[in-house]
């Protein structure tokens, strides 16, 4: 019982709104210096292109296990944040693992597990490329790419905005929900109903927390949105020119062929022994 | 003033509620991704349900701009920054959302009065869940080769979905949509817009209800979050990757991993050589 109690609370004190905010920044801006990181940004985004559509196309086994080792070596080397890998690893197994248990209990047998064992594979390729991709990548960075490829601007300066703003809103969000803390008063949660009241209670403050925190970040988005028009952001949205300054510091570089005819060389072998076998 | 007459707000202006609806909404979908649901029984109590806010900002905003930052929004924070962008897939949820808060954020013409409110509001929460819940299910039917061969397969899906629709709907909706919407609009209303420099959106300068033009628009994005989930998840082969193996396999095999290999050496040598030429 005593154990067990510890158990919780070293999981609640683990899931604190700074723990996630230190998770949140340390996947967006924790690691420049890494192999992936230093890529040119529309380099990877082709290699996403491939891992992320053709593994949905292809049934062969072989290719699928050569196309999920490579997105595993990658995301070893972009040194993904813990958090976001447990996210993946929860998303995948609700994405297709329930599934499994849910057609065995309907009567399914062994034939329900390779068709489902194929659909985790592609699943879990798709997402670690994109795992790779973009916590890999700058937010900068990778808005820069999306723009080169005629990606709306409004996409990648609510990339660029969204990491800004996303440690302002989360301590705004905290601050008040601190303080409804203070001057609430909670009611008395030691047996079970009072538990159950206690957890209604809490949903309610983060319900209406989202009050102020509205008020807040209208006039937050007024600023901002003003602050762009000084400088004339709808009109440069649109301009080439400007457009060309902005892609200017892209280069691609030995490096990225590098990549590039490493990843081909991987998924071609495993190509290659699928054919032999 | 011929602008005041109806809500047509200028671009800026819906600049800042794309902006504000973008930042509330992604901010708390990115708590949801982060909290893990728990559950009591066959009923699981998730938090996954953050559609108030939009909803609450498309009832007193332009609909739309707090539709397409809501879904903007969603992606950015929860998918792109937390590494979980499924590809194609994405876009069907951008577009139920946007179609959910859209309809909603149309059905009220005068935000004060508080059932509208709240039949707007789950209906555009249902209308969000139902399409994820159709999307869904012809995933899994096209996804899974032989899906009818698959002994247990389809009643198990159209089980599970139907139940997570229904869950989802009587808990998730009532209690974070219906029922946040319906105190938050009201307490907002003539609060917030002068905070963005609007007028408060009353009778007179509402969009007006919805009409053909809305709901053909509707299924046209509905159409296309299917044929892009559906692409995304099938096995069509638009690429005949099974074809081209099976005539000449190993040559193409051979000569690719030749090709790789090539390639590598190639930058090798014109890197080393690069590197020495600017040392």
């Amino acid at each position: 019982m005593n154990t067990k109690k510890k158990l919780s609370e070293s999981i609640l004190d683990k899931i604190s709104i700074d723990f996630l905010r230190n998770q949140v920044l340390k996947n967006a801006y924790g690691n420049d210096d890494t192999v992936i990181a230093a890529l040119d940004p529309r380099i990877l985004i082709v290699w996403y292109l491939f891992l992320g559509l053709v593994p949905w196309f292809v049934d062969n086994l072989w290719f699928l296990m050569g196309c999920f080792l490579l997105v595993l070596a990658t995301t070893v080397m972009a040194r993904v944040a813990g958090l976001v890998l447990l996210i993946f690893a929860v998303g995948v197994f609700t994405q297709t693992g329930y599934l499994l248990v849910v057609s065995l209990l309907f009567g399914g047998n062994a034939s329900t597990v390779i068709p489902l064992l194929i659909l985790t594979l592609k699943v879990a390729t798709c997402s670690l490329a994109s795992v790779t991709v973009f916590s890999g990548l700058d937010p900068d960075k990778l808005s820069n790419g999306l723009m080169w490829y005629g990606c709306p601007e409004r996409l990648s300066f609510s990339i660029s905005y969204a990491y800004r703003v996303l440690p302002l809103l989360m301590e705004e969000f905290q601050n008040i929900l601190l303080s409804f803390r203070m001057r609430g008063n909670p009611p008395v949660h030691e047996n079970f109903t009072g538990k159950i009241k206690y957890l209604i209670y809490q949903i309610k403050v983060i319900m209406h927390a989202f009050y102020p925190l509205m008020l807040n970040t209208a006039k937050r988005s007024r600023t901002t949105v003003e602050a762009l028009e000084i400088k004339g952001y709808r009109y440069a949205a649109v301009n080439r020119e400007v457009r060309k300054m902005k892609l200017s510091t892209l280069r691609v570089t030995y490096n990225d062929m590098l990549f590039l005819a490493v990843s081909v060389l991987w998924v071609s072998v495993f190509v290659l022994a699928s054919t032999l076998v | 003033m011929e602008i005041a007459k109806n809500q047509t707000a200028t671009q800026s202006q819906k600049l800042m509620v794309f902006v504000l609806t973008m930042a509330l909404y992604g901010l708390a979908t990115l708590f949801t991704e982060l909290i893990p649901s728990f559950q009591a029984g066959v009923v699981e109590f998730s938090v996954e349900y953050f559609l108030f806010i939009p909803l609450t900002l498309a009832m007193l905003f332009d609909p739309i701009s707090a539709a397409l930052g809501a879904a903007t929004g969603e992606l950015v924070f929860s998918e792109i920054m937390l590494g979980q962008f499924g590809g194609l897939g994405e876009l069907e949820k951008f577009l139920t959302v946007t179609i959910g808060v859209y309809i909603a954020g149309r059905m009220v013409r005068n935000p004060k009065n508080r059932k509208m409110v709240g039949i707007a509001a789950i209906t555009g929460t249902g209308l969000q869940l139902f399409m994820g819940m159709v999307v869904d299910i012809l995933k899994v039917q096209f996804a899974v080769e032989d899906f009818e061969a698959v002994p247990g397969l389809p009643e198990s899906v159209y089980a599970t979905e139907g139940f997570a629709f229904l869950n989802d709907l009587l808990f998730s909706g009532i209690l974070f949509c219906l029922l946040p919407t319906m105190y938050l609009v009201p307490k907002l209303y003539g609060k917030i817009e002068p905070l963005l420099g609007m007028r408060p959106r009353d009778e007179n300068t509402g969009l007006g209800g919805i009409n053909g033009k809305v709901i053909a628009g509707c299924i046209a994005g509905f159409a296309v979050a299917v044929c892009a989930e559906l692409l995304a998840t099938s096995g069509m082969s638009i690429i005949d990757w099974e074809a081209d193996w099976a005539e000449s396999g190993t040559a193409l095999a051979i000569g690719l991993v030749a090709a790789a290999v090539l390639a590598i050496a190639v930058i090798f040598i014109l890197k080393s050589k690069s590197g020495r030429s600017q040392a």
